[in-house]
């Protein structure tokens, strides 16, 4: 049921990534930031967010791509919820109709 | 007006924590939508790679962050490979360190005991909903701008649905079939995209993002795996590093 390789494994992750999510605040947490710094702080929200959802912006499949378009086009007048349910339903409606 | 607005809006009636951790709750509900259909096809496939029920949610709890997740099964052999999945698991998570840094200047004033359990729960959905909340808080004029019992509120129900939907995920296995062809692929843009709107600033500002875009969009197309984040947001930050023209 549970192998102590795996268990190894999984802690080494666990490990690996709990550093990871400390890092940023260990290291800035005492420091004053010149103002090209402070760009960089204020626009690395918005790039990493970008970044974790660029595939989707080159995906091969066609419904997918048209159902973005009409998410991009709701989310910049609706709040989230109803941007999610059209997203979604858009999605999977035209890959319904187009076979995707 | 996007969901932080609107959770602003609440929030200032009521001031107690419980009313702190219903508006983070209210303010994550969207989101869960979109990780359960990823949930669930991350245990289903630690179960194909002979991962079992017990050791699905070991994983997802202690680990998670479902991107690391989701690159080391990929990678699972019997026995693991362990340096190889920790080396894997350290890149896709390093946007991590950027995520927190963003953090920082609004957890400095807490004490340890809070932030250290805080940032164990940071995942994309979780830092992004907290760290817009702060923003709008702070435009607003309140301080502190950073609710820990917001952020709570919206960060452990990840949590908790994460661990539980990869878990049903494991037991359910191949029954389920591919939940991504009922377009639930597209909850998680919709979810990201209201959230970049809503730290918009003008198009200037923006531009990094652009830069973000194109490099990580280009790098997935070239480049297996999860490089492509780190490409986009190094060359987003690169960008934001060197002003447009002077002035």
């Amino acid at each position: 049921m549970i192998d102590p390789m795996t268990v190894l494994a999984i802690l080494a992750m666990a490990g690996v990534t709990y550093l990871t999510r400390i890092g940023g605040y260990v290291v800035l947490r005492n420091r004053a930031l010149g103002p090209r710094a402070t760009a960089v702080m204020e626009a690395a929200p918005g790039c990493v967010l970008i970044s974790v959802i660029a595939p989707d912006f080159v995906s091969k499949n066609p419904a997918d791509l048209a159902a973005l378009v009409i998410t991009v086009i709701a989310a910049t007048r609706l709040s989230m919820l109803p941007t999610v349910v059209i997203g979604v339903a858009s999605a999977g409606v035209l890959r319904w109709l187009m076979g995707g | 007006m996007s969901v932080s607005e609107i959770a602003l809006a609440e929030g200032q009636s009521t001031d107690g924590r419980g009313g702190e951790f219903r508006r983070g709750l209210a303010a994550s509900t969207p989101v869960l939508l979109g990780i359960i259909p990823y949930a669930l096809v991350l245990g289903a496939q630690a179960a194909q790679k002979g991962l079992s029920v017990a050791e699905v949610p070991l994983m997802t709890g202690l680990n998670f962050a479902g991107g690391s997740e989701f690159a080391a099964i990929q990678l699972w052999t019997s026995p693991p490979h362990i340096l190889l999945i920790a080396a894997i698991t350290f890149l896709v998570n390093s946007r991590h360190f950027l995520m927190g840094a963003a953090l920082a200047p609004f957890i400095n004033h807490l004490p340890k005991r809070q932030v250290f359990p805080a940032l164990f729960l940071m995942c994309d959905e979780s830092w992004a909903v907290g760290l817009a909340d702060a923003r709008r808080r702070a435009d607003a004029g309140m301080r502190p701008a950073f609710s820990p019992a917001f952020y709570l509120g919206a960060a452990l129900p990840f949590y908790l649905a994460w661990v539980a939907f990869t878990t049903c995920g494991a037991a359910l296995g191949p029954v389920l079939g591919d939940v991504e062809t009922y377009g639930f692929a597209l909850a998680f843009p919709a979810v990201f995209l209201v959230l970049l709107r809503g730290m918009w600033t003008g198009f200037a500002a923006a531009r990094p993002w652009l830069v973000s875009l194109v490099v990580a969009a280009l790098t997935s197309l070239v480049m297996p795996g999860a490089w492509y984040v780190a490409a986009g947001a190094l060359s987003g930050l690169v960008a934001a590093w060197f002003p447009a023209g002077e002035r």
